[in-house]
């Protein structure tokens, strides 16, 4: 756009509107963050507009300033359609939290309204960057607000959980580093140019990396990207740090930070390192295909709501890891456009959950019930998002979800089977939880609110208005992402068809896949034997309920 | 408000719909999408405004449906009739392109039109599903006149026209299973409509769940079909599925798809082992029984195997797994209507073994039988449900038949039209049941499914007596009804009882004028020819039939056809009489007094039978161990897992961690130098790593 640099302008609104946030009077903090974020949610949709989806280069806008030039390294941003819809998925997300938080954040107001911006500019940052060092800098600024958020303005036990996202992110992140240092080496020591272009994405794609390097770099790679989806069995961290964020971290966490690790798979691990990634590939599958039906499974005995929501994440995204690794063209279009629902979706029903824990301090699906009978808006709004995740046609959620099986299908027609069958799982925790909520008598728990127990207020609404109209528009028209993103699919398939798998020895994939199997039987033959004989290690204080008396599943 | 702006869209874009037909659609491009759009715009208009309605919010809905059904009647007539553009073979139209997943011009890619068909069999799916629709509707204005939900009401059914109408009008798969789900949805939010009740929103969410198993297999049919021939189309689909010796060459063999595809539509047809859900969705209210669950949405399935016949003709083997849960079906449900006390779960379960009528006629290859089963039980049994609902809201909302009795003369309307739709469910000529079970039977017997016909004469004994037992037990003897209740005992207002007369016309009707001018009672006037349904479906039919390579058996009515008549109307007496003689009549010429003992003998005889039957065959005792009690272990193992395995690996890798760290904290000296050479020694380790995997 006639060399203003407007993707920077796009990033670094957040952080000016941060900057008069902090120098302004607290009782302005509210607006000028709605308005900053308003800002550049409205720059980001020039950027839609600008966008040719069709062009031959796959990168537009592209800002470039030398940074580090003896490395390579370059502050170099650009967006294909990928990124983009990335891009404005999070500035769309992030002006819709930021208004959910005008209520219930009370204290410090101007110190999270700082954090929560500087945390767009490090997701915006992370979608655009362009360099690889750059990158992993965007990537880190996003933990320090969020440790922050879920630490400062979280629950009851959010030390506990923030720390815990804290350290688990960053030993990926730090793995990540190593792994991107490495492939500068590599790249300067072959290239004729040396440093020049060692950490540029464009020009790392374009190398042939040595097998073993890229083996352990993909593995670097994929661990702080598992880490952050969050891929079985790495995803422990995110009911805990959901469970104990405020409403709009919740939002934020799920509709955009889990993304974070989705998009660096397809924009670097993949690209950059397809041999190890297609030798990988069978692994992935495996574990997102557990992520999927056991996510779903563990979701159906949750007792709290931000669980519940948190543990169908993690089946949610592992439709999303699995498209990504079928390689094939409807396997990524589902997996991006179940990014992009997902977000939608997921965001909207941990607002939900903020509307009524507003008004209960509880998340207790147990304590809930008969909600439909005072709160009608609210039962309809929650009826259709549920649904919406459910997969239900006709909204946006169904159309990932079955391209991504139809890729699964072309993949494998078992790998399809097994995860088709979350279909009838997510059906069951999603009504399961809708019912014991909406329907039946109001529970004597709700009845001694009283009048607090207040229908949606319009800020509520509003909050919720976009989102549901996305799902509704995006179901009938995928397209709009479809086509936005075919470059992005087109070459990133490309790329990966490059190359042949790495050859690895059958003893050594053995071994690697039969001791985590064996870790895991003999820790539950010694942990069962410690919990049967009441010798057990005490239970966490957030971990409620023992599975002998967990709520039966389906009543 | 889910995704069904859809058809808006529709009615948008119907200027530039590209058909299929040679000669443009003209104004049935516009005509075609208004049938789904009106109900539509009556969804959303209800759902926004409806609340502040009051007392008139059905006029909207209710009128959206009646013009819809105007419009529906015209386009089925000309279809049927063969006008232009339909012709033999139905016409199409697309609407736009919904799913373009890879360049749509290349191989591989994944593009999903948005259209609609209609051709004969559609055609009589409309009569069907637009015509009881539109008595329900108006049903329900007396029905629900008293509940605050009114406007709700009106607005979910609509929205389950919407979704109904869009199944029987897609010409894609893929925009079948939208539909097949929208309907499911509809059915929940109609099921589970007194939230208030526990039971009610219970039962929705079983009908949901049981019915998303079935979907699981249709998506994976619909994936296979995609992966075998690249399109999503139906006719073209099944061109391609069935084109000579292309089967060789599918990824997915033709037996898999048609059992995948026969999953969906034993879950939305409720047969077994998917039957569970359907006798709980008696919770909803009493229209929605007799549109949903016993008109409409239940023969999903049948008209989706029946659409895709020559799938299920290129697997033969298939056809007998059809064929055998159908009639395996028939007979469980109708050993469970025998017994049941609550009169709309008699109903439910007569509906379950009608159903499976259907599709053992479909899995014999009867398919014109099926579709004819299909239209006559809509109508006599959306005539049962709504009756069986006049009955319950004149007892004040009592279902149990067993506080019932002696009603016959206080609501004479409902009674008569009842007594109307038993005697032609039990097979008794000339009302229409009778010529479309007989045409299944017979059809049956003559393709060499004998043990089909056998178990559906056993059937026919069955039906016959459970629905007489259901006329006794509500209508004749003497009367049980509550005394303080049986004062305020009242006939319907005539929105309700209008609605009854009416249905009971094709009731009575239907069978005789769909199956003239042929057998059996063609031959015996002196017509030639066809019967007029099997006229209008010959084209559907056809390649399914050719495929299997059935040839028509001449027509005896003195010979073998007689006989099986003669052997069907006759258990049916014996059903009927039987019932008669233990639950009372008191004709004028016949005056049987209802004799409880007699019955409690009779089933003393045969206590496990009785028990059985009762407790109904304790599949729901079944599912409740296996998926509430094992199930219920398994995830709550994988939750004690996710937080004693998964989670504490994590926290002692922490631990572990920290504990080193302490340790490692000795070594801060707070001298500056031992840092720096602990930072020197990591670089160094760090570059020469790197330096490592670079070289190789």
């Amino acid at each position: 756009m006639n060399g203003l640099p407007i993707l920077s302008i796009v990033v670094f609104t957040p952080l000016i509107g941060a900057l008069l946030v902090a120098v302004a009077p607290s009782r302005y903090a509210r607006l000028l963050a709605l308005a900053a974020s308003l800002m550049a949610w409205a720059l980001s949709l020039l950027l839609l507009i600008g966008f040719d989806p069709n062009s031959a280069r796959q990168f537009q806008f592209i800002d470039r300033v030398p940074w580090i030039p003896d490395f390579g390294i370059s502050y170099k941003l650009g967006v294909d359609g990928l990124s983009l819809i990335l891009v404005v998925l999070t500035t769309t997300l992030s002006w819709i939290s930021i208004l959910a938080s005008f209520s219930p954040i009370k204290d410090r107001i101007k110190e999270y309204m700082v954090s929560f911006l500087i945390l767009e500019v490090g997701m915006i940052g992370v979608f655009v960057a362009l360099d690889t060092f750059l990158f992993y800098i965007f990537w880190e600024i996003v933990l320090v607000p969020m440790y922050l958020i879920i630490g400062i303005w979280g629950g009851t036990n959010r030390i506990y959980a923030t720390i815990k996202f804290v350290l688990y992110t960053l030993i990926g992140s730090l793995l990540m580093l190593v792994a991107i240092l490495a492939t500068a080496f590599a790249f300067q020591s072959t290239s004729p140019t040396g440093w020049q272009g060692a950490f540029d994405f464009e020009q790392l794609r374009a190398a042939n990396f040595d097998p073993t390097l890229q083996i352990f770099a993909f593995l670097a790679f994929f661990l702080a990207f598992a880490i952050k989806v969050p891929m079985f069995p790495f995803h422990t961290w995110l009911p805990d740090a959901h469970v104990q964020a405020p409403t709009a971290g919740s939002v934020i966490l799920a509709a955009v930070m889990l993304k974070l690790g989705a998009y660096g798979l397809i924009r670097f691990a993949l690209p950059l390192f397809p041999a190890a990634a297609q030798t990988f590939a069978p692994v992935i599958i495996v574990l997102s295909l557990i992520a999927i039906i056991y996510g779903a499974i563990v979701a159906l005995v949750q007792p709290d709501l931000k669980k519940l929501v948190a543990y169908s994440s993690v089946s949610h995204m592992g439709f999303v890891t699995l498209g990504i690794f079928v390689f094939n063209t409807q396997g990524m279009d589902g997996a991006i456009l179940q990014m992009v629902n997902h977000g939608l979706i997921t965001g909207a029903l941990f607002l939900l959950v903020g509307v009524i824990y507003e008004r209960t301090h509880d998340r207790t699906i147990a304590k809930m019930g008969g909600v439909a009978g005072v709160m009608p808006v609210y039962a309809v709004a929650l009826g259709f998002f549920v649904f919406a995740s459910g997969g239900l046609p006709g909204l946006s959620g169904f159309v990932g979800e079955f391209l991504v099986l139809i890729g699964a299908f072309e993949y494998s027609p078992i790998v399809a089977a097994i995860a088709t069958f979350a279909m009838i799982l997510a059906a069951g925790y999603l009504l399961w939880m809708f019912q014991r909520i909406a329907f039946g008598e109001l529970s004597d728990f709700l009845k001694g609110l009283g009048h607090h127990l207040t229908d949606m207020t319009p800020t509520e609404i509003l909050t919720l208005g976009p989102l549901a109209a996305l799902t509704v528009v995006f179901g009938l028209f995928p397209g709009l992402v479809l086509d936005l993103v075919r470059n992005s699919v087109t070459s990133v398939l490309a790329d990966v068809a490059r190359q042949e798998p790495v050859v690895i020895p059958p003893q050594t994939a053995l071994i690697a896949i039969a001791l985590p199997i064996l870790y895991a039987l003999a820790r539950v033959i010694w942990v069962a034997r410690a919990d049967l004989t009441g010798r057990g290690g005490a239970e966490r204080p957030d971990s409620p309920g023992e599975p002998g008396h967990a709520v039966e599943p389906v009543s | 408000m889910s995704g069904l702006d859809l058809p808006l869209a529709t009615i948008l874009g119907a200027t530039e719909a590209g058909s299929e037909g040679a000669i443009g659609g003209g104004p049935w491009d516009l005509l075609i999408p208004l049938i789904i759009a009106l109900p539509l715009a009556g969804f959303l208009f209800t759902a926004l405004v409806g609340r502040r309605l009051g007392k008139s919010a059905h006029l909207v809905p209710v009128g959206a449906i009646g013009l819809a059904w105007l419009i529906g009647m015209w386009v089925a007539f000309n279809a049927l009739g063969g006008t232009e553009p339909f012709g033999e073979h139905g016409y199409g139209q697309t609407i736009y392109t919904w799913i373009a997943s890879g360049a749509p011009d290349q191989a591989g890619a994944f593009v999903v039109d948005v259209g609609f068909f209609v051709d004969n069999l559609t055609a009589c799916l409309l009569i069907v599903v637009l015509t009881i629709g539109l008595l329900v509707h108006v049903y329900s204005i007396g029905y629900m006149s008293h509940d605050p939900g009114y406007w709700r009401f009106f607005a979910y059914l609509n929205l389950f026209m919407v979704s109904m109408l869009l199944l029987v009008l897609a010409d894609s798969f893929l925009v079948v299973f939208v539909a097949w789900e929208l309907v499911g949805l509809s059915s929940y939010l109609l099921i589970g409509f007194w939230k208030h009740k526990r039971s009610a929103a219970l039962a929705a969410k079983k009908a949901f769940i049981v019915n998303r198993v079935g979907d699981v297999g249709f998506a994976l049919g619909i994936m296979a079909i995609f992966v075998n021939v690249g399109t999503l189309n139906i006719r073209h689909a099944i061109e391609l599925l069935t084109a000579e010796g292309a089967a060789a060459s599918f990824p997915i063999p033709m037996w898999i798809v048609a059992l995948l595809i026969f999953a969906g539509a034993m879950g939305k047809s409720a047969q077994f082992p998917l039957h569970v859900w359907l006798p709980d969705a008696m919770e909803g209210p009493t229209p929605v029984s007799a549109l949903i669950h016993a008109a409409t949405m239940v023969n999903a399935g049948v008209y989706l195997v029946a659409r895709t016949n020559p799938i299920f003709a290129s697997a033969p083997d298939v056809m007998v797994v059809v064929a055998a849960i159908g009639i395996f079906t028939a007979i469980l449900a109708a050993s469970i209507a025998m017994t049941q006390t609550d009169i709309k779960r008699v109903l439910a379960y007569s509906t379950l073994s009608q159903l499976g009528y259907m599709f053992a006629a479909l899995g014999v290859g009867a398919f014109t039988a099926a579709i004819f089963h299909l239209m006559t039980h809509g109508f006599f049994k959306g005539l049962l449900f709504l009756g069986s609902g006049s009955v319950i809201h004149a007892v004040h909302e009592e279902q149990d038949m067993r506080k019932m009795g002696g009603l016959a003369k206080k609501i004479p309307h409902t009674y008569r039209t009842m007594l109307i739709g038993s005697i032609a469910i039990a097979g008794i000529p000339p009302l229409a049941g009778f010529f479309s079970k007989d045409e299944i039977l017979g059809e049956a017997f003559k393709l060499h499914f004998e043990w089909v016909w056998a178990i559906g004469i056993v059937v026919a004994v069955m039906t016959a007596f459970y629905m007489f037992r259901l006329i006794g037990m509500t209508f004749w003897g003497e009367s049980r009804v509550d005394p303080a209740i049986e004062p305020h005992v009242h006939e319907s207002p005539s929105v309700m009882t209008t609605p009854l007369w009416i249905l009971a016309v094709p009731t009575v009707l239907l069978g005789l004028v769909l199956s003239l001018p042929g057998p059996p009672l063609g031959p015996l006037l002196g017509l030639e020819g066809p019967g007029l349904l099997h006229h209008w479906l010959e084209p559907v039919f056809h390649p399914g039939l050719v495929i299997l390579g059935h040839k028509e058996a001449e027509y005896q009515l003195f010979g073998i056809d007689g006989a099986l008549i003669g052997a069907s109307v006759a258990v049916a007496t014996i059903g009927m009489v039987t019932a008669w003689r233990l639950f009372g009549v008191n004709l004028r010429a016949i005056n049987w007094r209802p004799d409880p003992e007699r019955v409690r003998r009779l089933t003393a005889r045969v206590p496990f039978l009785y028990r059985a039957s009762l407790n109904k065959w304790w599949f729901d005792d079944l599912n409740h161990l296996l998926f509430m009690t094992i199930g219920g272990r398994l995830a709550a193992f994988l939750w004690w897992f996710d937080r004693r395995v998964v989670d504490d690996t994590v926290n002692d890798v922490a631990a572990t961690t920290v504990g080193a760290g302490r340790g490692l904290g000795r070594i801060q000296t707070g001298r500056v130098q031992n840092y720096a050479l602990g930072i020197a020694v990591g670089l160094i380790v760090m570059a020469g790593s790197f330096l490592v995997l670079a070289a190789r």
